[in-house]
C-alpha cells in the first residue's frame, strides 16, 4: 500500500513546513537543521513511495493526476537539495517547503485506485509527462528564486535593511540559482511538448492542437523562450528576468489546472 | 572558595580615572605577582584595555574582597583610593562569572559585538598563565568564558552585521554581488573617508582598477598603492562602466553621474549591476540612477540608516546572547561545584576505606589467630593510608595549577565517586 510511505513522507514535510512558518512567525531561521534532516527522510520515504506503487502498478507512475503530482513534489524536493548543497541556500526553504508539502498533500488526497485510459498506456506518455515536470520543478526554483530576488532587489533598493535583506542570499546569487534553474529547465520542458506533440499528433490526429492544455503550454513555452533568449543574448537578468520567471509560473499553474479542462490531460477523463 | 572581581568601565568611570588605572603591558607581570603575595589570594588575574581595568581573584573564604583589591589597585597604580572608589563596582561568585562571560562574548563592550575584547582577554589570561596566577579556578573561568564567546558569534547575530560606515558599504557591496573577489573598484576623489572604505573593500577580495582626483598626482600616489590605474578627472566618464563598485567623495558642488549616464553604463555593462557608494556632501551621484534596474545608490545617510538598522539588530541579538551566558554560568558553577577539592578528597577516602573493608571480608580470615587477623587489618590499613597519603599531597596543589580541575575529574572518574 504506496500511501502508507506518502503518508509518512508527508509527515516528515509538515517538519519543514513548521519550520517555514516558524521562521517567517519569528523572523530568524527557527531549527533549520532538523527541518534539512525531517526533508532529507521525507524524500526517502516519497522515493519508496513513488517505487512502490510503480511496481504494484506496473508502470511508471505517472497515469494521473495525483501520481504525477506526487512525482512532481518529488522532483521539487530533489531540486531543493540540489541548490542547497551546491549553494547552501538556506533560505530557500522557507518558499520551497510549503510548496512541497502542499503538493504532497493534494497527492495524497486524491489517490484513487486508477483505471487507465488506453491514451495514458502509449508509451510515449510517461517520457512526455515526465520531462515536462522535471522542468517544471526546476522552472518552480527558477520563480521562487524570482520571488526571492525581488524582495532582496526591494530591501536594497528602499535603503531600510529588514529582517530579509539579512535573511536572504546576495542578489548576484539568486540571479545566478535562476538562470540555472532556467538552463536546466528549459531543455525538459521544450523535450517534453515536443514529444507530446509528435505522440499526441500520431494518437489523436490534427485535433490535438486545439486543447486548451496545449494551447498554454505553447503560451508557457514561449515565455520561456523569451525568458532565455533575453538572458542569453540582451543581457536581461535581475528583477525583469525575475518578473519574467514569476509570471512563468504563472502562465505554468493555468496550464497545470487546465489539465482539468483538458480532454487529453485529464488522465483519465472525466 | 570566594570568586571575586572588582573593576571599572567606560560604563562606570570616565577616562580621566581609567587612564590613571590603567596598567601598561610590562607592568602586569609584577603585579600579579604582588597579588598573590597577599595573604589570602589564590589566583589572580588583570585585564586591562583602554575600556576597562579589572582584577579576578579567587580568595580564601571569609575574606573582605572589596578592601583588598580595591587597596591592591591603590598601592600598585600608585593612586589614592577615593578618587577611583566611588566608580567601582565588584562582583563575587555567580556575578564574577557572569560578568567574565558577557566582557568577553562583547556584550559589555562600548560597540556591541566588537571582535576585539575578545583577543584582549585571551592575551590577559596569556599573560596571568605564563606569570603562575591561574590556577585551576581561573583557568576554568577563562576558559569556559572563550567557549562562551565563541557560542554566542556563531548561535546569534550579535556581530553579524557592520556598524560602521565604511564596513556597512563593504556588507552592502556583498549584498549585491556576493563574493568580491575580482569586482572592479573605482575611487573617485580622495579623502579620508572614501580611503577607508576602499581599503575595506580591497580586503575583502575586490580589486582596484581606477582612482581619479581633481589633482591628478593624489590619484597617480593611490593608484600606485592600490595597484590601480590613474584616470584624468575630467575622462572619468569613459571608465565608470568598466567598473562594478563606484566610491565617489569629490568636492564637487553638483553631481558628477546623472541618470542618463547610468543608462549608458548599464547598456554598456549588459545590465550587470552596480554598486554607486556616495560619500560627498554635496553628492555627487544623482540619486535618480537608484530608480535604475541593476543600479543601486547609497549616500552616506542611507549608509547610517544601513548602520543603525544594524545596531538595532545587535541589540535583540544580545537578549539571547545573555540568555546563552546565564545558562553556561550555571553549567560552569555546577562544573565547578562538582569538582570541589574538600569533598572530592572526603570521598576518595571513604571510597578507599570501604575497599579495604570489603576486601578483608572477602578474604575469610576466620582461620587466623586474632593476632594474625590485626596484622592484617594493620597492614590493610597502613596500605590504604599510604596510597591516600601520595594523593593527598598531589591533590592539595591542584587548586594552584591550571589543569587543577581535569585532574580531579580524572581521580573522581577512576575512582568512580559519586557525584
Amino acid at each position: 500500500m504506496s500511501s502508507l510511505w506518502l503518508w509518512v513522507a508527508l509527515g516528515f514535510y509538515s517538519l519543514g513546513l513548521a519550520h517555514a512558518l516558524l521562521t517567517v512567525a519569528r523572523r530568524r531561521q527557527a531549527w533549520f537543521r532538523s527541518a534539512l534532516l525531517a526533508f532529507g527522510l521525507g524524500f526517502i520515504f516519497h522515493f519508496v513511495a513513488l517505487v512502490e506503487h510503480g511496481l504494484a502498478l506496473g508502470r511508471f507512475p505517472v497515469t494521473n493526476i495525483s501520481e504525477a503530482t506526487s512525482l512532481f513534489a518529488f522532483l521539487l524536493t530533489l531540486g531543493f537539495l540540489v541548490v542547497y548543497w551546491a549553494y547552501e541556500m538556506t533560505s530557500l526553504s522557507v518558499f520551497a517547503f510549503p510548496v512541497v508539502f502542499v503538493m504532497t498533500l493534494a497527492s495524497a488526497l486524491s489517490q484513487r485506485p486508477a483505471a487507465v485510459s488506453p491514451l495514458v498506456k502509449a508509451s510515449w506518455v510517461p517520457v512526455h509527462v515526465s520531462f515536462a515536470l522535471v522542468g517544471y520543478a526546476a522552472l518552480i526554483l527558477a520563480c521562487l528564486a524570482g520571488v526571492m530576488y525581488l524582495i532582496q532587489e526591494r530591501e536594497l533598493k528602499r535603503h531600510q535593511p529588514h529582517a530579509f535583506y539579512y535573511r536572504l542570499p546576495p542578489l548576484d546569487t539568486i540571479d545566478r540559482l535562476g538562470a540555472r534553474a532556467l538552463t536546466v529547465g528549459f531543455p525538459f520542458i521544450t523535450l517534453g511538448l515536443l514529444i507530446g506533440a509528435v505522440g499526441a499528433s500520431g494518437a489523436w490526429g490534427p485535433d490535438w492542437i486545439r486543447d486548451p492544455k496545449v494551447a498554454l503550454s505553447f503560451v508557457l513555452w514561449f515565455i520561456y523562450l523569451l525568458l532565455v533568449i533575453s538572458r542569453v543574448s540582451a543581457g536581461w537578468r535581475g528583477r525583469r528576468a525575475a518578473v519574467l520567471a514569476i509570471l512563468g509560473m504563472v502562465m505554468a499553474l493555468a496550464s497545470w489546472s487546465a489539465n482539468y479542462l483538458s480532454a487529453h490531460h485529464a488522465f483519465l477523463g472525466h | 572558595m570566594q570568586l571575586s572581581l572588582i573593576g571599572l568601565s567606560h560604563h562606570t568611570a570616565p577616562v580621566e580615572v581609567r587612564e590613571r588605572l590603567h596598567f601598561p603591558e610590562k607592568d602586569i607581570p609584577p603585579a600579579l605577582h604582588a597579588l598573590r603575595e597577599r595573604p589570602g589570594v589564590g589566583e589572580a588575574l588583570i585585564f586591562s584595555t583602554c575600556n576597562r581595568v579589572e582584577v579576578l581573584a579567587r580568595l580564601e573564604d571569609g575574606l573582605e574582597a572589596l578592601p583588598l583589591l580595591a587597596d591592591f589597585l591603590a598601592t600598585t597604580r600608585r593612586v589614592a583610593p577615593e578618587s577611583f572608589q566611588s566608580y567601582l563596582y565588584h562582583h563575587s561568585q555567580r556575578d564574577a562569572v557572569r560578568h567574565v562571560f558577557r566582557v568577553a562574548a562583547s556584550l559589555d563592550s562600548m560597540v556591541l559585538g566588537e571582535p576585539q575584547v575578545l583577543g584582549q582577554l585571551k592575551a590577559a589570561y596569556a599573560t596571568a598563565r605564563a606569570v603562575g596566577t591561574v590556577g585551576s579556578v581561573l583557568d576554568e573561568v577563562l576558559t569556559h568564558a572563550f567557549a562562551v564567546a565563541k557560542k554566542v558569534r556563531s548561535e546569534t547575530g550579535i556581530a553579524a552585521s557592520a556598524v560602521s560606515v565604511s564596513y556597512a558599504a563593504v556588507e552592502l557591496a556583498r549584498k549585491i554581488f556576493g563574493s568580491l573577489e575580482g569586482r572592479n573598484v573605482f575611487v573617485i576623489g580622495a579623502g579620508k573617508m572614501s580611503e577607508l572604505a576602499a581599503r575595506h573593500l580591497l580586503h575583502s577580495g575586490a580589486q582596484a582598477i581606477f582612482v581619479t582626483n581633481r589633482t591628478y598626482a593624489r590619484a597617480q600616489e593611490l593608484a600606485t598603492q592600490w595597484g590601480g590605474r590613474a584616470i584624468q578627472f575630467d575622462d572619468l566618464l569613459n571608465h565608470v562602466a568598466q567598473a562594478d563598485i563606484i566610491l565617489s567623495s569629490t568636492g564637487c558642488p553638483h553631481y558628477i553621474i546623472k541618470k542618463e549616464d547610468g543608462v549608458r553604463f548599464l547598456a554598456e555593462r549588459r545590465n550587470r549591476p552596480m554598486f554607486f557608494i556616495d560619500i560627498a556632501v554635496p553628492r555627487d551621484i544623482d540619486p535618480e540612477l537608484n530608480s535604475l534596474d541593476n543600479i543601486f545608490v547609497y549616500n552616506i545617510d542611507d549608509l547610517e540608516q544601513v548602520v543603525a538598522a544594524n545596531r538595532r539588530v545587535r541589540q535583540q541579538e544580545a537578549v539571547r546572547a545573555e540568555d546563552i551566558v546565564e545558562r553556561e554560568v550555571d553549567r560552569l558553577l555546577a562544573r565547578l561545584k562538582r569538582l570541589e577539592l574538600a569533598p572530592t578528597i572526603v570521598a576518595l577516602q571513604e571510597k578507599l576505606h570501604a575497599w579495604r573493608q570489603q576486601e578483608l571480608e572477602r578474604a575469610r580470615l576466620g582461620t587466623l589467630t586474632p593476632e594474625q587477623r590485626a596484622a592484617v587489618e594493620e597492614m590493610s590499613r597502613a596500605l590504604v593510608n599510604k596510597i591516600l597519603h601520595l594523593q593527598l599531597t598531589q591533590l592539595k596543589r591542584l587548586p594552584q595549577e591550571p589543569d587543577g580541575l581535569k585532574f580531579i575529574e580524572f581521580i573522581r572518574r577512576t575512582f568512580q565517586l559519586k557525584d
